[in-house]
């Protein structure tokens, strides 16, 4: 199986803050492999470089080192090839706050030069009766699944959500959950990051781990609790993602 | 022209612009209330005096004293009895009332004892009393020349007020647009743009393949769109409710309006993206907004500032926006006519296009 997503040995590097002539690696060196019809999960503290990836694998920030390829197509090389066959949620982005839903997608519709059906798209992610509203007049939830079919007029073939349930309640985050498996189940190729371990237990198929821009452990949720979980004495392994996480990234408070 | 996205993308600014009530309020409120200031000031209050006059005598210099009031357009001359308009003083129907008694006589003829004028004022009504006083000692002055067959050594030409007033504001309206072009116009682009990459919208709209050029295209033609009804409402209000007049050709002045807003939206785009915040654009934008406002001769002609400043003056932007639609508002020339503003407008076009093209970073959007 040829993978979808194929992240060689990415950089990204930034000035520092505090002193303009030096830069830091947000993004040290990553390689991963993502294969069609997957959900693959990136967790990593706040500042390990999730979004930062993401960004290059969307074409959004300059590649400083190493290559992205999405479905065959070198991002650096033609970007805008591959944002018309993905699609993104961006972590908290607004929208033109004095248009209503269904004007916004047919928006985000004619950048694609598409035609959608602008309610469809709402019914898909349960919003048809908020049609008329304004993004500002959404719930947290229903910002995140209006994000999302904003993603979706392309009908993408990877669809990228940035940290989906951040700030959202156990049943908005539920629905959204069955919605990431719905879009899966017809076929689409999901990347997400998340800081909530139960998520990408639930969602991923497979995981990544970054901390300092660098990926620490890539693997299927189970064989990560095999390997990291902390092996408790005379009892059976025992642990989730949160405790493989902590292993793997340390206690320390980040930010 | 515009492709079928950039068609699609020009309409849903539109109705951005068109939503966002307050600040449509806001540009068209100001510049209706300078202009209506403007005219009130400098066109109304110059009402004539109210004045009554009692002649009791019936020499020549009295006559021809009635008379030179009468002429004088600074007057609105009543006469009658003196009981009769003391009356009417007092009871607030006038305001002033002059008393030339009987002895008022000729001057020459008479014995050289000077001729006592009364004149009945209510004080606490009348404050125009100091500046009307002068102007009755001119008038018998001249009556006394004119007797004693004496030539005036001065002579004033008073030019009518009125007339002169509808001048300025004919002056002042090009500048005046010009004006709310170039902060419509900079607002439109550059506070726009620094919003929409605030709020993380530019951002979402760059991960779709939308191209720059066509982002660019949309906004500009949206902004034209929105200035060039506003400056329809502007227009018709100086030209129907306060009497300005434009002499020239409407087509030209509306196309040199064009120009201008296409010359400041490019500007504002710089601006926009030197701008990382609200505050820093408010900050730059004045920096570039407010010495125009002041140096481009919108209030006053250029060759009234003084020397050193005119150089720089004459360069700006706004000068070349606003000597263009004067000339053809106020002086009705044609574009041939108006080439030199027009190459400037095109020049200042060129430099704020190359840079708004080279200093916007894409990139940025996503950072």
């Amino acid at each position: 199986m040829t993978p979808i997503i194929r992240a060689i040995d990415l950089v990204k590097r930034y000035p520092l803050p505090d002193d303009k002539s030096r830069t830091f690696a947000a993004v040290d060196g990553v390689s991963f492999e993502i294969f069609e019809r997957e959900i693959y999960g990136i967790l990593g503290p706040n500042g390990a470089g999730k979004t930062t990836t993401l960004e290059m694998l969307e074409g959004l920030n300059d590649i400083d080192g190493g290559s992205a390829f999405v479905d065959g197509i070198d991002v650096a090389k033609d970007p805008y090839s591959v944002k018309k066959i993905i699609g993104v949620q961006l972590q908290e982005s607004e929208y033109f706050d004095k248009l209503n839903l269904i004007e916004l997608l047919d928006l985000f519709g004619a950048l694609y030069r598409r035609d959608i059906d602008a309610m469809e798209l709402l019914g898909k992610v349960h919003l048809t009766e908020k049609a008329k509203a304004r993004p500002a007049n959404l719930s947290g939830g229903q910002k995140q699944r209006f994000s999302i079919a904003c993603a979706l007029v392309n009908a993408p073939k990877i669809l990228f959500l940035d940290e989906p349930t951040t700030g959202l309640d156990p049943q908005a985050k539920r629905r959204l959950w069955d919605l990431v498996t719905e879009l899966n189940d017809a076929g689409m190729t999901i990347v997400l990051t998340t800081h909530n371990m139960e998520e990408a237990e639930f969602l991923c198929g497979r995981i990544a781990i970054m901390d300092h821009g660098r990926l620490v452990a890539e693997d299927t949720p189970q064989s990560l609790i095999m390997k990291h979980a902390p092996e408790p004495p005379e009892a059976p392994l025992h642990g989730n993602i949160e405790d493989v996480f902590l292993a793997l990234t340390g206690h320390a408070l980040r930010d | 022209m515009l492709s079928k996205l950039q068609r699609h993308l020009a309409k849903d600014f539109m109705k951005i612009f068109l939503r966002d009530r307050q600040s449509i309020f806001f540009s068209l409120f100001f510049p209706v209330v300078f202009m209506s200031i403007f005219a009130f000031i400098r066109g109304g209050g110059q009402e004539p005096i109210p004045l009554g006059v009692v002649n009791q005598s019936d020499s020549a210099a009295a006559e021809r004293l009635v008379e030179m009031l009468q002429g004088d357009f600074a007057f609105t001359v009543i006469t009658g009895a003196e009981d009769e308009l003391r009356e009417q003083l007092i009871a607030g129907e006038q305001m002033l009332v002059l008393v030339l008694p009987a002895d008022f006589s000729d001057p020459g003829t008479a014995d050289g004892k000077a001729a006592g004028l009364r004149l009945l004022a209510d004080t606490s009504q009348f404050n125009q009393l100091p500046l009307v006083e002068p102007m009755l000692e001119q008038k018998l002055m001249a009556i006394e020349r004119e007797f004693r067959g004496e030539e005036a050594m001065f002579s004033i030409e008073v030019e009518n007020v009125q007339a002169l007033s509808q001048n300025y504001l004919d002056f002042l309206l090009p500048g005046l647009l010009g004006m709310m072009l170039m902060q419509l116009s900079v607002a439109g682009s550059g506070y726009n743009v620094v919003e929409f990459r605030r709020k993380g919208i530019l951002k979402r709209l760059f991960v779709t393949p939308l191209m720059p050029r066509d982002f660019i295209a949309a906004i500009v033609v949206a902004r034209l769109g929105i200035v060039l009804i506003q400056l329809t409402v502007l227009l018709a209000f100086a030209l129907f409710v306060l009497d300005v007049r434009i002499i020239g050709n409407f087509a030209e002045f509306y196309l040199v309006g064009i120009i201008a807003s296409l010359v400041f939206l490019n500007i504002g785009f710089c601006i926009g993206s030197v701008a990382k915040t609200q505050q820093a654009i408010m900050a730059i934008g004045n920096i570039v907004i407010f010495p125009q406002i002041v140096l481009s001769g919108v209030f006053y002609p250029i060759d009234a500032m003084p020397g050193f400043v005119q150089p720089l003056a004459q360069v700006l932007p706004l000068t070349f926006v606003v000597s263009g639609l004067r000339d053809i508002a106020v002086s009705g020339e044609t574009l041939v006519q108006i080439v030199p503003s027009l190459i400037g407008m095109a020049v200042w076009f060129v430099i704020g296009f190359a840079l708004a093209t080279r200093m916007f970073v894409w990139k940025e959007v996503a950072a």
